[in-house]
């Protein structure tokens, strides 16, 4: 058993790690759900009602009280699908006496019902709902192939499908026009709609109103972004800075005085200088001059990174001191996650985000696998320094008597060199018997 | 270059100033509080403290990404904001000693807006922050993989001594987690890359070209797609208050000396702060053990060179051409010497730039910051945005030093263990196979 605050440091640590892995996956698991619906079968919702005939352009600006078929429609839709239902009624009693046209007839009868019945039971039903639901205008979707192709593959609106009511009013407006061509299917399945993204996807528009606000809010970013770089106002930031200025003077702190935030940034800056000089050491120790021009330059670099590692060391002690003698709190408990990152872009991307260009799956998957690597090696390294900060000393300290002592190195070998995966094998030769 | 305008403030405007800057300021913070609050704030009224402690947990603690944060009650966010403040270096005691209620100080939490205001681009950096994303963005550099995870977890785990097996399944645990994370997120990617390029030529933006999963999404969903069109709206409101407010804000910085003005003086005797253990303390000593290892590596290196590396060069190398042989080994002549201080200038920049990397971030060169992805053909004129070829290089790179700085420190460790077990008679050591 290792003691109890080395246990406590390292399941903490351990735990952090399992938690912003598990943070990640979340976010991923949310985008995956919503990418695999957009790839599914789906209605994008869209303005209602055009003209009956193939290849208008829908009208965006269409409002809202035409999106829902007003009771004027409806009424007229009532008396239309009357007159069809007469004209059927007569056409029957032609065709008894007539006989070829049976068949037909026949076909054409059952046809207009349970269109018919379908249209109107999916206005009725769905009315209420459609009104509940349909909010601002316009969504737009472009029908020009659309109505052509859904009539030469007999589809019939699905009742179930509450998005469609400017479809089915439109199919049944359709629907007389076309039933000679048409010969519907009587089994009871009606094929639904399907618009898929991958048939159909290019058909989208994006809605004006959501066009206007996206291109004003892109402006109004861009307009922010520049008049904070041209430090407009000299008169505003002197005023700060004079307020700023008066706050520490009747404080009674000392100006001097280190926030905890500045003193963790900076010890953040010496930790990359640390491995920045390290990778260097590495780089100019492995490298083989060809010239002496090339080795001097690599004995003189060696040189100055003692010298920056020399700087860094002071730089870190003097924190340290300060730390200590200005009863600092250096991270006090509880605070909140770090609001502003480090990031430098953070700043200075208050416009637009710029552009990522991509030019096939597979570098974009490539592009993310690396991403994650180095973010898996970074956090490996963090683990692999704490641990070796905690169980190293634990090996040395202990006396190396017996079996629980093997057991201890055997794991921290695993743990230390091996990343966990693999262990080695101790074999002891035979000892005599105490 | 600023306009000074020199007409002449008659006083009904100066009076109306200032309310208009403050109710400015206030259409341009998150959950801003009325104008009301603020004046009430002067005169350290109590009913304005409870919407300042709020207004002041937003600001400092902006919604994480998955917005998952349960709302607080009053004194857990009281709490927060005097803890990150506190972090930030505000000077003022008597913050930290109001109580955490939300009865009282209003005139204090009122100069600690001021002050964050003040500081630093606060105002833009929380529109920033909550911005509404249209695009499938991701990030560039790794300065959030390298940020402290997450909200730091306080208290010690109630477990008291582990046995090292738990820490081995912890790491296993870890590992599962991640392959599981490399799977989904490959998943994603051709999943992004579909939608991408089934929907060529939708957007109005010609420079984009395709939809996002955003944009995609607004039109699957007209009711989502209404609230992301009221978000982007009620953003745009909050952009033009902020150009508004650049405007008008000298006058609130005026206002707000007199707020400071009207506080009774602090005593200057700061009053004792209990020290409290927390990890900062230990990431300071870890460095600095770090360091002092590097050191010592680099002066072992630096004893096998004798004191003037020029002494060394002489012997193992052949002059050149253009030298006479006893100018080489004398270390004389013009030629020497300029080619000397060439190269100890070379060297001197190069270290310089070394230094500017981790001092300022490696330079404004660098990209940062999430991108919007956008899908093109290959071969694509270049100048519209970063190139994703370019930005896979440079992790490359970044990829194989981790890998060499994570394959010294397992060397290390393994050497370490050797020398420890190796000094028992008796055992052998036989390493995994595969190495």
């Amino acid at each position: 058993m290792l003691p109890a605050d080395c246990s406590s440091r390292l399941v903490a640590e351990l735990r952090d790690a399992l938690d912003s892995c598990a943070q990640r996956q979340r976010q991923l698991e949310r985008s995956l759900r919503i990418s695999r619906r957009l790839l599914r079968a789906w209605e994008p919702a869209k303005t209602p009602v055009p003209e009956p005939t193939p290849g208008p352009e829908t009208d965006e600006e269409v409002p809202s009280s035409a999106c829902s078929p007003s009771p004027q429609d409806l009424k007229e839709l009532e008396l239309l699908t009357q007159v069809l239902e007469k004209a059927v009624r007569v056409r029957k009693g032609i065709s008894k006496a007539g006989g070829d046209k049976a068949p037909t007839v026949k076909s054409e009868s059952t046809a207009t019902s349970p269109a018919t019945r379908a249209s109107t039971r999916l206005r009725a039903s769905d009315w209420t709902g459609s009104h509940a639901s349909e909010t601002k205008p316009p969504r737009g979707i472009r029908q020009t192939r659309v109505p052509a192709k859904d009539l030469s593959e007999h589809r019939l609106v699905s009742v179930e499908d509450p998005a469609c009511i400017g479809r089915g009013a439109r199919a049944a407006k359709l629907e007389p026009s076309r039933r000679s061509q048409e010969t519907v299917p009587l089994a009871a399945p009606q094929a639904r709609e399907v618009f898929t993204l991958k048939d159909k996807g290019i058909l989208l528009q994006l809605p004006v109103a959501f066009r206007k606000a996206a291109s004003q809010n892109s402006r109004l970013w861009a307009q922010l972004s520049s008049t904070h770089t041209s430090d407009s106002g000299d008169a505003a930031t002197t005023a700060k800075n004079h307020f700023l200025q008066k706050m520490q003077t009747t404080s009674g702190w000392p100006s001097s005085r280190l926030s905890p935030a500045e003193v963790e940034a900076e010890v953040g800056r010496l930790q990359k200088a640390c491995s920045l000089l390290r990778l260097r050491m590495g780089e100019e120790l492995t490298a083989d001059p060809k010239d002496w021009m090339q080795e001097y330059r690599c004995l003189l670099t060696l040189e100055g990174l003692q010298a920056l590692a020399g700087q860094c060391l002071h730089r870190l002690q003097e924190l340290r001191t300060a730390v200590v003698e200005q009863q600092l709190e250096p991270w006090p408990e509880g605070r909140l996650p770090r609001a502003s990152s480090p990031c430098g872009g953070g700043a200075d991307t208050i416009r637009s985000p710029p552009l990522l260009l991509y030019s096939s799956t597979q570098e974009l998957q490539t592009l993310a696998a690396l991403r994650l690597r180095v973010a898996m090696l970074n956090q490996q390294i963090h683990l692999e320094k704490v641990l070796m900060a905690e169980l190293l000393p634990l090996v040395r300290e202990q006396e190396p008597l017996g079996p629980p002592w093997l057991a201890l190195c055997r794991a921290v070998h695993s743990l230390l060199c091996e990343g966990g995966e693999r262990f080695l094998t101790i074999l002891r030769e035979d000892e005599p018997a105490d | 270059m600023g306009r000074r305008r020199r007409r002449r403030v008659d006083p009904a405007d100066a009076a109306r100033a200032l309310p208009e800057a403050i109710a400015v300021l206030t259409r341009t913070l998150p959950t801003g509080p009325s104008p009301e609050t603020f004046r009430r704030a002067k005169f350290d009224r109590p009913e304005a403290a409870p919407a300042l402690w709020r207004l002041l947990f937003c600001v400092l603690s902006p919604m994480p990404a998955d917005g998952a944060s349960p709302s607080l009650a009053l004194e857990a966010q009281a709490r927060s904001v005097k803890a990150a403040l506190r972090f930030q270096g505000y000077p003022r005691r008597a913050l930290a000693q109001l109580p955490d209620d939300g009865s009282q100080g209003g005139r204090e939490l009122l100069l600690a807006l001021a002050w964050l205001l003040a500081r630093g681009p606060t105002l833009e950096q929380l529109l920033a922050q909550s911005r509404v994303r249209l695009g499938d963005e991701m990030p560039v550099c790794e300065c959030e993989s390298l940020a402290s995870p997450g909200p730091a977890v306080p208290s010690v785990e109630a477990d008291g001594c582990v046995d090292i097996r738990h820490l081995q399944w912890l790491m296993g645990k870890l590992r599962f987690r991640w392959r599981k994370l490399m799977a989904s997120q490959q998943e994603q990617c051709a999943l992004l890359g579909k939608i991408h390029s089934y929907t060529r030529g939708c957007h109005s933006d010609r420079s984009l070209g395709h939809l996002s999963v955003t944009e995609t999404e607004l039109l699957r969903d007209p009711e989502g797609g209404q609230q992301l069109l009221q978000r982007l709206e009620r953003e745009n409101v909050r952009l033009e208050a902020a150009l508004e407010w650049r405007r008008r804000e000298l006058v609130f910085w005026q206002w707000m000396d007199t707020v400071l003005g009207a506080c009774p003086p602090e005593a200057s005797q700061p009053t004792f702060l209990p020290k409290i253990p927390a990890q900062g303390a230990a990431e300071l000593e870890l460095v600095v053990r770090e360091l002092q290892a590097l050191q010592e590596e680099l002066q072992g290196v630096a004893e096998t060179r004798p004191y003037d590396p020029f002494d060394l060069l002489v012997d193992t190398w052949a002059p050149p051409a253009s030298l006479h042989e006893q100018d080489w080994v004398g270390g004389h002549g013009p030629e020497w010497s300029a080619s000397r201080r060439a190269l100890q200038e070379a060297v001197r920049q190069d270290l310089v730039a070394l230094q500017w990397a981790w001092e300022r971030g490696g330079g404004l060169a660098q990209p940062h910051g999430p991108h919007r992805l956008v899908r093109t053909e290959a071969g694509a004129p270049e100048g519209r945005g970063l190139q994703a070829t370019e930005v896979i290089e440079v992790l490359r790179s970044r990829e194989a030093c981790l890998e060499v700085v994570l394959g010294q420190l397992q060397g290390q460790c393994r050497q370490e263990l050797a020398r420890l077990v190796g000094t028992l008679p008796g055992l052998i050591w036989i390493p995994p196979p595969g190495r």
